[in-house]
């Protein structure tokens, strides 16, 4: 499916709409819109392979919003990422739902930005139908216009989404396993220790 | 304990937790002094308060960890010791610890003493004579020496700092290496997510252990919601005791003093004055950040950026003050870690993920901003704060210059590739790229990561109960016994790293109080 990218024109007519508003509000804009998008948008539910475990209680994410997490981090991140969160090696939304219960100021604005990504339909989000239900080229589509949009509260949405997917996916230790950073303390092996003796002499010495 | 239906009112936050006040078996109910807070400004107060001879109750928000505790791992370590909050208007995230021993367990452990021109401009401009040089060095030199700060010898400057020191030397830049508080620093790269050796000496192995040497009681998962006020004195506080798994308030609680000093620091020391009803026009007013953001470099050479002291090097060519006279930031070289790096890398998808795979490769720094922008605090119907923040334009520019300068440094000192921390931004490989960007109009909401560690301002001391919140000693005008030892009470920013700077100060507060008070020793 070919995502739409926002028309100049339309982005033009929301940057006005959204003039003065700040990040709650046009949350609750793009809320709104995302309702009355539904239908284009699509009412069905996320793919199941995107569920939570049915073993996982959920503390502050619901199950919409747990699959929204997982697919944006999949592909904020890279392949190499998204080959664990698929393997569910690494579970990003799960991490973010515990650090979400200890946090509870930041639940709500979290929420809303996730579901303002997989409900809210063009002109607000590039695309007609739900984030998750999305290809991948068309879900990297739609983050590259948060990304670049003119609109500062898409690029808003775009790095908070993105903060999250950073922080909960590389708190894994299988994550920082792709960055080739041993652990702390050298993470227990002679490489690790190396690269800690190594980070203290200069190249010259 | 006084009874729910003898409590004087609160301010109109105040009352939400009175109907379910409870005992509190592990709090005392009445003391000498409670001091609200136990980072760089209360954990001293505490201390001096303690060995002055008074009965003192030191509350805190967060756990109580000990280096046994500190795990090393980023994420878990984050999550237990750090708050977060959010500023509207330019969208910076907003850090402080969040446990015993405050934001000292989490800082980077440099030290700066505290700028002539600062102190200056807040005698000048302030009218607190407090602050004359040769008034507040003795307050100095004594938070020096109690956290054994020390200038950093070669043998702590990870490859991480040498590479900004070789591009500053290459450029013919001012730096220098930073004064650190450690003992025995083995070098693990951890200070952010608490020293697992105790080697920093941050408030939790230095404060508050001597605060409870001398009698003090430290308690933790505790979270002072308001004051309680009668007659223009304070009477105590009100605070909620938290679940140590969930942090939600467990039950309400309340301590009796005839001395109260809020050090929760300036996320929170406003929030409870305005909760209180308490303070002038001037309470949540003139926030001022350091706000920063992160560049980074990639090299041929294994970097390893993850271990050695996690700052440890300074650019101060463009600092304006220490006799400088630039533009008003500093370049600090800053740790590689995998979190604090992915979250400040521009863009995502396969460029974003090869970028994090050159991780023992990367270097970083960070700008550290005088912001001259002001913000404000407020609390809502419900008591919670919120804070407003708008980078002016002039801002704005110096964190673009900032940038390109810890661009220029690593490209001097050999860099392959240099990453802005704006999305959709392409890595810079050349001095040409650079100067396409010189006049790029800096957008906060472009930036992957803009953040501020080093806050200060909401209950300034002044003069005059029409210009700040507190007077000269720290005390809140109007209301008898009731101090604030925290950066909220520094009327501005310090331009350098602040720690220093708020234990004197508190250092200075608590002398004051001891001085006054009829039963210190």
């Amino acid at each position: 499916m070919r995502t739409p990218t926002l028309a100049p024109a339309a982005e033009h007519a929301l940057r006005e709409a959204a003039a003065g508003l700040d990040r709650r509000s046009f949350l609750r804009l793009a809320g709104a819109a995302a309702a009355l998008g539904l239908l284009p948008t699509g009412c069905g539910r996320a793919p199941a392979t995107l569920a939570p475990p049915p073993e996982l209680a959920l503390a502050a994410l619901t199950p919409r919003t747990y699959a929204v997490l997982n697919a944006a981090a999949m592909r904020l991140l890279g392949p190499p990422a998204a080959a664990l969160v698929a393997e569910r090696r690494v579970d990003p939304a799960r991490t973010t739902d515990a650090w979400l219960a200890r946090v509870p100021e930041l639940r709500a604005p979290v929420q809303q930005a996730l579901l303002v990504l997989e409900l809210a339909p063009w002109p607000i989000v590039a695309k007609l139908r739900p984030f998750t239900r999305l290809e991948p080229a068309a879900q990297d589509a739609v983050l590259d216009d948060l990304m670049r949009s003119r609109l500062e509260m898409k690029r808003a949405l775009f790095k908070g989404v993105k903060s999250f997917a950073c922080l909960s996916f590389y708190a894994a230790p299988e994550a920082r396993a792709l960055t080739g950073y041993p652990g702390p303390f050298g993470g227990g092996s002679d490489a690790g220790r190396a690269a800690m003796a190594e980070a203290m002499r200069y190249p010259q010495d | 304990m006084a009874q729910p239906g003898s409590l004087p009112p609160a301010g109109r936050h105040g009352a939400g937790i009175l109907g379910c006040v409870t005992s509190a078996a592990a709090l005392p109910l009445r003391v000498d002094a409670i001091v609200v807070g136990s980072g760089a400004g209360g954990a001293p107060v505490a201390a001096r308060l303690a060995e002055a001879g008074l009965e003192v109750l030191l509350l805190e928000a967060g756990p109580r960890l000990s280096s046994s505790d500190f795990t090393g791992d980023e994420g878990a370590m984050t999550a237990r010791l750090y708050t977060l909050r959010l500023a509207s208007g330019s969208g910076l995230n907003l850090y402080a610890g969040a446990c015993v021993g405050g934001s000292t367990v989490i800082n980077d452990a440099l030290c700066f003493r505290t700028p002539p021109e600062i102190l200056d401009a807040w005698r000048r401009e302030g009218g607190l004579e407090s602050f004359r040089e040769e008034s507040f060095a003795p307050f100095i030199d004594r938070a020096w020496a109690d956290l054994a700060a020390a200038p950093t010898d070669r043998a702590h400057l990870n490859r991480n700092a040498h590479v900004l020191e070789t591009g500053a030397a290459r450029l013919g830049w001012a730096a220098h290496a930073m004064a650190r508080n450690v003992r025995g620093c083995s070098n693990l790269g951890l200070c952010n997510f608490g020293c697992p050796t105790g080697a920093k000496q941050s408030t939790l192995v230095t404060y508050v252990p001597r605060a409870e040497r001398a009698g003090a009681r430290v308690v933790a998962d505790t979270r002072v919601h308001h004051l309680w006020l009668e007659a223009g004195r304070v009477r105590g506080v009100e605070a909620h005791r938290l679940d140590p798994t969930t942090r939600s308030p467990r039950e309400a609680v309340r301590v009796e003093a005839p001395l109260v000093v809020l050090a929760a620091g300036v996320l929170e020391t406003p929030a409870i004055l305005l909760r209180s009803g308490l303070g002038s026009a001037a309470v949540g007013r003139d926030l001022q950040f350091h706000t920063s953001l992160h560049v980074t470099g990639r090299f041929e050479e294994p970097i390893n950026g993850y271990y050695g002291p996690t700052m440890a090097y300074a650019v101060t060519q463009f600092s304006d003050v220490n006799g400088s006279g630039g533009p008003g930031f500093m370049l600090e070289n800053v740790a590689v870690h995998p979190i604090a790096t992915a979250s400040a890398l521009p863009g995502f998808g396969e460029a974003y993920a090869r970028a994090m795979a050159e991780l023992p490769h990367l270097a970083r720094a960070l700008v550290v901003l005088r912001d001259r922008s002001r913000g404000v605090l407020g609390v809502d119907d419900d008591g919670r704060p919120g804070i407003r923040y708008v980078l002016e334009a002039y801002d704005r520019r110096r964190l673009r210059d900032g940038m390109l300068a810890i661009a220029r440094a690593f490209l001097a000192a050999g860099a392959l590739e240099v990453w802005l921390p704006l999305n959709g931004l392409p890595p810079l490989r050349s001095e040409r790229d650079l100067d396409t960007l010189a006049r790029l109009l800096f957008e906060p909401s472009a930036a992957s990561l803009l953040y501020a560690v080093h806050l200060f301002g909401g209950a300034a001391m002044a003069s005059s109960p029409l210009r700040g919140a507190c007077d000269e000693s720290g005390q809140v005008f109007g209301v008898r016994g009731l101090f604030v030892s925290d950066a909220s009470t520094l009327p501005s920013n310090t331009g350098v790293n602040p720690q220093i700077t708020i234990v004197a100060n508190a250092l200075r507060v608590a002398e004051g109080i001891v001085a006054a008070h009829p039963r210190a020793a």
